[in-house]
C-alpha cells in the first residue's frame, strides 16, 4: 500500500510499504477512504515531538471501510463503515473505566519511555512518536486498529465521509477544550488560535451555553470562518493591537470566564517573548514555546479557567504561575477522551446542528499530501483544513 | 490509631505491615538496596481482576512464556518444582534484519515455590541452574474497592542471567520485571499484550534501525495467547 512516512525533520514522502496485518485478536484492518492532516502533526514535522524514527507512518485523522477483524471484535465486521479515534483504549483499566480513555493503561507498547518523560503513560496514539505507542498511522490506503472493539464509530447513515471525518480528533477536542472550560450559560470566552481545533472550541462553546466568544488569530481566513460562525475576532497582527487590553475592553475591563489555549507549543509571538523562547528553544534549554498559554493566564478573569486542548510536549519557561495562583484559577487540560464524545457529536451533525465540513480548504491526493505539508506548516494558499483521499490518483 | 480525628468514613485499618515490605508500622520503606552484588526491584500494578483470578494465572508457570518475552518454556517437574528456560541468544524478532544466528542458546535453572497461599501470595526461589533468582507476588483487595494491587519483589544475583538478560533486550533485569508486570496486567484486564511488532513501516536510515532495539516494533512482544 501507499503511506506517508515521516523521513526527517520538515521531510515527509510517500512509500509503498506491506500492508498491515492483523496482529492482535482485538484487531481490525480499515481501508482508509478519508484520512486528514492535523495541526498536531506540523509539530512532528518541525521536530517538536520526540521518539520519531524515519519510516514512521503518519496520521491520526482517518476513517473508512472495515476489512477484516480479529478473532475477539464482535462489535464490526467486513464492509462497515467506521471513524476511529484517535486515542486507543482497551476499555478494561482503571481510566477507561473512569472514561479517562486518553490515560489507558494498555494499550502503548512502549509505556516506560513516557513513563521516563512523564511519570506515568497515557494511551497509545497513531501515528505520533514511539513515545505514544509506534503505531503506524492513517495518512496512507489500510490501517490496522487494536482495539477494534472499543475505539470505532460505526455510521450507519448516508452522511458523506467529510461530514464526520472530524469525529476522529479535531471536533471531539474542540468540544473537550470548551466542556474543560467550565462554562456557565451566558459566560465570555476567548479562544486563542483559529485553525479547526480553535473552531471546533468557538463552535462548542456557544452549544454549552457561552454568551460571546471571542476569537484570537493572525490569519484572515481563520477570523473569516471565526466571524462566520458567530465570534468576535481579534486580529493580533494587527497594529497597536494588545491582546491582553482587547479581552479587557470587550468584557468590561474584568476578563473572560474562560480561556482556551488552542495553539499549544509551537505558538507565534511577535514580542521579545517570542524571541526568547526561539533562542531558548533552539538552544534546547526549553522544548516549547508558550507564549500562548501566557497570555491565557494572564487575560482570564479572578477565578475563571484556562483549557489547554493546544498540545505541549515537554518543559515551559516562564509560566507566570504567580498570576495563575494569584487569580486562583483552575487549568484543566490533556490528550481528548475520545471515546466520550463521538457518539453525541456525531448525533449532533446528523440533526444538523453542525457541518463540521465548514473548516475544509484543500481535498488532495496522497501524492500531493508532502507538498501540502509545507502549505499547511507555512499557512499558505489561504489553508484552512486539509483532507486526503488516499486512493486518488 | 489516632484519637484527635473522629472522622474518616473511609479508613482502612492501618497495617502493621504489608506485601513485599511497602509498609511497616505505617511507616513506607523503601525497596531493598542493590548490594553484594544481590540487585532486587519492586514495582506494582493495580489490575481490573479479583486476587484470584491473578493468583491462579501466575501460579500457572507453565503460561509464563505467555506473558514474559524471553522466558521460552516453563515445565513442572513436581507440586512446587519447576523447570525454566530463557532464551538468551539476541534478539529473536521479527525484524527485517534476517534471524539472529545465536537465537536458540537458552539458560536454564530450577525453581521451587517457598510460599503458597491462594489468591493472596506465592513466593519463590531458584534451586541450581544458570541464575539465581528469588521473589515473590503478592496480591491485596484496592483500598478503592475496584480492583486488585499486584505487588513483585524480585532479586537477582548479577552474574550471568543480569548480564545476558541487558545485552538480549535493551533493558536491565530490573526494567524487565517492570516489563512483565505490565504485560501480566495487559493480559489479565484485556487478554492481550499491546504490540507493534510486525506492522508496515517505510525504509528505517541508519539512525533509525540502530535506536528501534528500544521500541517495540523490534522487542518481542510475549504472544498473550495459547498457540493453539
Amino acid at each position: 500500500m501507499k503511506a506517508l512516512c515521516w523521513m526527517g525533520n520538515n521531510k515527509v514522502e510517500v512509500h509503498n510499504v506491506t500492508d498491515p496485518t492483523i496482529l492482535n485478536p482485538h484487531d481490525a484492518i480499515i481501508k482508509i477512504t478519508r484520512t486528514a492532516i492535523c495541526g498536531s502533526d506540523l509539530h512532528l514535522f518541525d521536530g517538536f515531538i520526540p521518539t520519531m524514527e524515519e519510516g514512521d507512518i503518519l496520521g491520526h485523522e482517518f476513517m473508512g471501510i472495515v476489512e477484516e477483524v480479529g478473532k475477539e471484535v464482535a462489535n464490526l465486521q467486513p464492509g462497515d463503515r467506521v471513524v476511529v479515534p484517535f486515542t486507543i483504549a482497551c476499555g478494561n483499566c482503571e481510566f477507561c473505566k473512569k472514561r479517562i480513555w486518553s490515560a489507558c493503561d494498555n494499550t502503548n507498547p512502549n509505556a516506560h519511555l513516557m513513563e521516563a518523560a512523564y511519570g506515568y503513560s497515557g494511551s497509545g496514539l497513531f501515528g505520533y512518536s514511539h513515545m505514544m505507542g509506534g503505531y503506524a498511522g492513517g495518512q496512507a490506503q489500510y490501517v490496522r486498529v487494536p482495539f477494534a472493539n472499543v475505539g470505532p464509530l460505526k455510521i450507519e447513515s448516508d452522511l458523506p465521509d467529510e461530514k464526520v471525518l472530524f469525529l476522529s480528533d479535531i471536533f471531539p477536542t474542540g468540544y473537550m477544550a470548551a466542556e474543560n472550560a467550565q462554562i456557565q450559560e451566558n459566560d465570555t470566552v476567548a479562544v486563542w488560535g483559529c485553525g479547526p481545533v480553535g473552531q471546533f472550541a468557538i463552535a462548542s462553546a456557544f452549544m454549552l451555553g457561552a454568551a460571546r466568544v471571542i476569537a484570537i488569530d493572525r490569519f484572515p481566513e481563520r477570523l473569516d470562518l471565526a466571524r462566520s460562525i458567530g465570534a468576535i475576532t481579534v486580529d493580533y497582527s494587527g497594529e497597536d493591537v494588545s491582546v491582553l487590553t482587547a479581552l479587557k475592553d470587550l468584557t468590561g475591563g474584568i476578563g473572560p470566564d474562560a480561556c482556551i489555549d488552542a495553539v499549544g507549543l509551537e505558538a507565534h509571538s511577535a514580542q521579545l517573548q517570542g524571541i526568547y523562547d526561539k533562542v531558548k528553544t533552539a538552544l534546547m534549554l526549553e522544548t516549547d514555546r508558550p507564549s500562548v498559554l501566557r497570555q491565557a493566564i494572564q487575560a482570564v478573569r479572578k477565578g475563571g479557567t484556562v483549557s489547554i486542548p493546544g498540545v505541549y510536549g515537554g518543559l515551559l519557561d516562564k509560566v507566570p504561575f504567580g498570576a495563575a495562583f494569584g487569580k486562583g484559577i483552575t487549568m484543566k487540560m490533556g490528550q481528548t477522551n475520545m471515546h466520550n464524545y463521538m457518539e453525541p457529536l456525531l448525533q449532533r451533525i446528523e440533526k444538523g446542528q453542525i457541518d463540521p465540513s465548514y473548516i475544509i480548504s484543500h481535498r488532495i491526493t496522497l501524492e500531493q499530501a508532502p507538498e501540502m505539508y509545507k502549505v499547511w506548516r507555512d499557512k499558505k494558499e489561504n489553508v484552512t483544513k486539509i483532507v486526503i483521499d488516499p486512493w486518488a490518483a | 490509631m489516632s484519637k484527635a480525628l473522629n472522622e474518616k468514613p473511609n479508613a482502612k485499618l492501618l497495617p502493621a505491615s504489608s506485601s513485599a515490605g511497602v509498609i511497616l508500622n505505617g511507616r513506607y520503606l523503601p525497596p531493598p538496596e542493590d548490594k553484594d552484588g544481590k540487585i532486587w526491584i519492586r514495582t506494582s500494578a493495580l489490575v481490573q481482576a479479583d486476587p484470584e483470578t491473578l493468583y491462579e494465572m501466575w501460579r500457572d508457570v507453565e503460561s509464563a512464556p505467555l506473558w514474559q518475552e524471553q522466558i521460552e518454556r516453563v515445565t513442572r517437574t513436581g507440586e512446587t518444582t519447576s523447570h525454566w528456560v530463557m532464551r538468551s541468544g539476541g534478539k529473536d524478532s521479527g525484524g527485517d534484519k534476517g534471524k539472529n544466528k545465536d537465537k536458540d542458546r537458552t539458560i536454564e535453572w530450577d525453581s521451587e515455590v517457598l510460599a503458597d497461599e491462594p489468591g493472596r501470595r506465592i513466593a519463590w526461589r531458584s534451586i541450581g541452574g544458570e541464575s539465581e533468582n528469588a521473589g515473590e507476588v503478592i496480591f491485596e483487595p484496592s483500598p478503592s474497592g475496584r480492583g486488585t494491587m499486584v505487588t513483585v519483589l524480585q532479586e537477582f544475583r548479577m552474574g550471568k542471567l543480569a548480564s545476558v538478560w541487558e545485552t538480549i533486550v535493551g533493558r536491565n533485569p530490573k526494567q524487565a520485571v517492570i516489563e512483565y508486570l505490565r504485560h501480566f496486567k495487559a493480559l489479565a484486564e484485556t487478554g492481550e499484550i499491546p504490540r507493534t511488532e510486525g506492522q508496515p513501516h517505510g525504509p528505517r536510515g541508519k539512525i533509525a534501525g540502530i535506536k528501534r532495539s528500544m521500541y517495540g516494533e523490534e522487542i518481542p512482544t510475549p504472544p498473550a495467547r495459547k498457540a493453539s
